[in-house]
């Protein structure tokens, strides 16, 4: 059937593609009530990566591992899992399994039947269920659990278990829709670290759902960043966090600086722009953008990319409006000669005076952090 | 539009077996009774196959034996009529009274505790109702508890006539029907934010005035749904009158029972039978009106 | 600096004095002049014609007021009277039997009804169900008593059946509500996770729906079987000669002087009936599970 072969994969070419998303789209309802859940959908998911779907709510994100689960049909589009088409198969004959955000776990099973209950369903002989089941109940440590209900354990524990049943047909793709969000912050650092060990130990690959940009940040190979039913930029988390190459990309990852600058000449990829003040500087251009020169374009610079000058050259002058100390960083709010304001990071080594309210600063930008956004 | 791409086949297959049974042992009975109100009497009870409105006319009026034409107020109809609305309000009025402290009783109890007084609230309401009239009965029969007790002591020397009067009934239904007034006020008063209370009496409230103007506003809703619930068994009450009643304070219950007893009179029988869903429908759509104004108001 | 000292040892002495100093009373705001002494009187005219009516089923003598000393004569009595014997074996076997085919057809309808989007028909199909609940039993009496003379006449049968049939369409409502709201609280994604580890839509039924359906369905068929057993009114008027249930049987007895022979039967009824509904509400009150 479809998790045939599933069982036993050797080391595979790690550019493989395991799912192959083209032109898909979603909508509910119809005519003027109409919702586009999700528009046009074009990804290749690798065969072995911790890929990461990350929006705000209501992105589609959601909507889009229910596609690829087999809970919803999309409206458009194709979606071949393995090379094979999907589109019509209902979730019990596709190769993957979903770690779902509440768990749901069967109440009136125990823990064991509960991992067990995917290779049951399969038809696998009873010796071979239960030696999977035992192995994945150690490869998830809760041997000592079998037997109890899933009301008996504790929310870590029940996400163990959830992880576990999913594993156990030991499907193409693994699916999680954000299942760490039930956890209090401990616990889900711990089970962040236990999601990677797992997904290296089993070499599934992982399709993770979350809102949590800093969760997405350290877990992924690569991330998607979806709003409003499209995916805005797809990359690692270093492009995404330091090459944002749209406004709503930078806006909900991380802290940020927009500038409005004008533009005074293009090379390439590169532009010059006019920082306040006067001074030029480079500035990257997203792919296919080339604005013209005397334009003026946002450009994006994160808050500890800027740093504060006390002698030397600086790049522009700021006036300090206050400054907010968090321990192991200070926040200095500031305001640049045109008008537009701009938020700081300073790392506090040793004991560093915070700067005066109205002391006049210099700003040095580092070399290569300016993008100029798309729009 | 969209609605009919799905299939809903199967939904109505499963629901089939059982609006089968519902069909033919109690929606297609009650279209017979509405036709059987419009025929002419048997002679051994049953109907003739001729169509008229004399049994609807004869709920109200009646005919002078000797001259046809003669109509004057049916008042022994009128009479039963009266009794069953005057003592179902006057039972839900004694269920209010009783169940709306008993009410605020349990839910100002401790949660774990709380459940028990529940429980013991509940327990009447699924325990046989002839049984609790039979209760009733032999406390208050001239032979009774009650009345032996009183003979006892001395305070009286002849037995109360408590069997077979208004009092009777009034006293056996809301014996009968109280659990029906507490649970839904209970309901009400469980989700009722006490800070709200507190509010009132912060702002120089006292308890009559906190009572009046916080409290029974806010459990109203259960307090409706309570009269629904003890007004409408007790106008269709048959069992209680009949027991406690006995044959001189009939309701409009035993009266219908009458007419396929002794009156042998089939079509009277069922049109007093649809006056009286009609009642309980009029109740009961006024009362679904209100809640449906009332969540509208509410948003 | 005093006053803090002052504070302090309030608080130490007593928490709830300490966060409200200005009273010295307690001033429960649920608190209600005289409600409790009304509300305990309830419960005790509640219980007390219950009580009495158990108690003088252990009485010696035939009174009801009067206590002669404890016999079990009139519980012997009521074993031994053939015709109690056999109107109870006739209520539990009705029971029984209205109540089981209520309930499958109760679960078969509430699958068909929940968690699935508005479809054409559903509110009559509502109606229908819980129509018994809002007809007045006596109206439902009569025309039953109509309804079934018509067709003794037609087939001649004047079996069981229709007492059968009259308490089954009865017992539906109450048999629904507790499968009903079970479903309803089912957690839908249980369903969809069993359809993600690979099972067919009869599997996922077999081994999810139906297993959690299961505490609904008995709680179902406990709730039509004591309404099955409390029937008195639509059983007098569709009975045959001879098909009297318990309760029928004691209705008739009560115009008669009753005997405290009544007051045994009636506590035995009480018993059975208390035993199911406490089974029911532990059944219905562990959750989850």
């Amino acid at each position: 059937m479809a998790a045939q072969g599933a069982g036993q994969r050797g080391a595979r070419d790690p550019v493989q593609t395991e799912i192959d998303i083209r032109k898909v789209s979603k909508v509910f309802g119809q005519g003027t009530a109409a919702f586009h859940a999700l528009t046009d959908i074009d990804l290749q998911i690798r065969s072995g990566e911790f890929f990461t779907l990350l929006g705000p709510s209501g992105c589609g994100k959601t909507t889009l591992l229910r596609v690829i689960a087999g809970f919803e049909q999309p409206t458009g589009g194709s979606l071949q899992i393995d090379g094979k088409e999907v589109a019509g198969l209902g979730p019990n004959q596709r190769p993957v399994n979903t770690v779902f955000q509440n768990y749901a776990l069967f109440p009136h099973m125990t823990v064991a039947q509960n991992i067990g209950f995917g290779l049951k369903m399969q038809g696998r002989p009873r010796a071979e269920v239960a030696a999977t089941t035992d192995e994945m109940l150690n490869l998830v440590k809760m041997e000592e659990m079998a037997e109890r209900k899933p009301s008996e354990i504790s929310g870590g524990q029940q996400q163990r278990v959830a992880l576990a049943r999913a594993l156990a047909p030991r499907p193409r793709v693994l699916l999680l829709d954000e299942p760490l969000s039930a956890l209090d912050l401990k616990l889900r650092k711990e089970m962040q670290g236990e999601l990677k060990r797992l997904q290296s130990e089993t070499g599934i690959t992982f399709v993770f759902v979350t809102h949590d940009q800093e969760e997405a940040l350290t877990m992924s190979d690569r991330i998607a960043v979806m709003n409003k039913g499209r995916i805005l930029q797809l990359g690692s988390p270093h492009e995404i966090y330091h090459s944002p190459t749209e406004r709503f990309v930078a806006d909900f990852i991380g802290d940020t600086n927009f500038l409005e600058l004008p533009v005074s000449a293009v090379e390439g990829a590169e532009a010059t722009v006019t920082l306040p003040g006067g001074n030029g500087t480079a500035a990257r251009l997203p792919d296919g953008m080339t604005p013209r020169p005397g334009e003026k374009v946002i450009t994006v610079i994160r808050p500890e990319q800027a740093h504060l000058v006390e002698d030397g050259p600086a790049d522009l002058q700021a006036e300090v409006e206050t400054a907010v100390f968090f321990g192991t960083d200070t926040h200095v709010h500031l305001r640049l000669p045109d008008g537009q304001g701009f938020i700081l990071r300073r790392q506090n080594v040793d004991h560093m005076a915070e700067p005066a309210p109205g002391t006049r600063v210099g700003l040095r930008l580092s070399p290569g952090a300016l993008r100029v956004l798309r729009g | 539009m969209e609605a009919t791409k799905e299939r809903h086949g199967w939904k109505w297959l499963l629901c089939t077996p059982a609006l089968i049974v519902l069909v033919l042992a109690a929606s297609g009975p009650l279209m017979i009774v509405l036709i059987y109100s419009f025929l002419t009497p048997g002679n051994m009870g049953g109907v003739n196959w001729e169509f008229t409105t004399e049994a609807w006319f004869r709920v109200f009026w009646r005919r002078d034996i000797f001259d046809p034409d003669q109509v004057t107020w049916n008042e022994a109809h009128l009479t039963v009529f009266w009794r069953s609305i005057s003592l179902s309000l006057q039972t839900t009025l004694l269920c209010a009274f009783l169940g709306f402290p008993t009410a605020w009783f349990i839910a100002t109890r401790p949660p774990n505790s709380r459940a028990i007084w529940l429980f013991m609230i509940t327990i009447p309401f699924w325990t046989n109702l002839l049984i609790r009239t039979f209760a009733i009965q032999e406390l208050i029969r001239n032979n009774g508890t009650i009345n032996a007790l009183l003979l006892q002591t001395g305070v009286i020397n002849q037995p109360i006539q408590i069997m077979y009067t208004d009092f009777a009934v009034l006293l056996g239904m809301a014996y009968v029907f109280l659990p029906l007034m507490v649970l839904p006020l209970y309901a009400a008063m469980d989700k009722l934010d006490f800070r709200l209370v507190e509010a009132g009496y912060d702002l120089y409230a006292s308890r009559i005035k906190v009572l009046w103007y916080v409290i029974l506003p806010l459990v109203k809703p259960g307090f409706i749904a309570g009269s629904i619930l003890v007004f409408i068994p007790a106008i269709g009450a048959y069992v209680t009158p009949r027991v406690l009643g006995g044959g001189r304070t009939m309701m409009l219950g035993n009266l219908i029972a009458l007419q396929f007893g002794q009156g042998r009179n089939w079509p009277l029988g069922a049109a007093l039978a649809m006056l009286l869903l009609i009642i309980v429908v009029t109740a009961l759509v006024l009362y679904l009106r209100w809640v449906n104004r009332e969540e509208v108001r509410r948003g | 600096m005093a006053e803090v000292t002052a504070g302090t040892e309030r608080a130490l002495r007593g928490g709830s004095d300490a966060a409200r100093p200005a009273r010295r009373r307690n001033y429960s705001v649920r608190r209600l002049p005289g409600f409790g002494v009304i509300a305990i009187f309830t419960f005790v005219m509640l219980y007390l014609p219950i009580v009495i009516l158990v108690a003088y089923s252990f009485n010696e003598g035939v009174s009801q007021a009067r206590w002669e000393g404890f016999s079990l004569q009139w519980y012997e009595a009521a074993f031994n009277n053939r015709q109690v014997r056999d109107v109870s074996v006739r209520s539990l076997w009705l029971a029984v039997t209205a109540s089981g085919i209520a309930t499958l057809l109760a679960t078969l309808a509430a699958l068909g009804t929940t968690r699935t989007s508005r479809f054409p028909g559903q509110t009559m199909i509502y109606a229908l169900i819980n129509q018994p609940l809002m007809v007045p039993e006596v109206v439902t009496g009569i025309a039953l008593l109509i309804f079934v003379a018509a067709i003794k006449v037609q087939t001649g049968y004047t079996g069981m059946g229709y007492l059968v049939a009259a308490h089954t369409a009865f017992c539906i409502p109450f048999a629904y509500l507790p499968i009903r709201a079970r479903l309803e609280t089912m957690d839908i994604t249980l369903e969809k996770a069993a359809a993600d580890l690979y099972a067919s839509p009869f599997q996922a039924f077999r081994y999810i729906t139906l297993p959690l359906l299961v505490p609904g369905i008995v709680a179902g068929f406990m709730l039509g079987f004591v309404i099955s057993l409390d029937t008195v009114v639509i059983t007098e008027f569709v009975k045959s000669a001879g098909q009297d249930t318990l309760p029928t049987y004691m209705l008739g007895q009560l115009r008669r002087t009753v005997t405290p022979e009544m007051n045994a039967i009636a506590t035995l009824f009480l018993a059975l009936s208390l035993m199911i509904v406490t089974a029911f509400f532990l059944i219905t009150r562990k959750r989850g599970v």
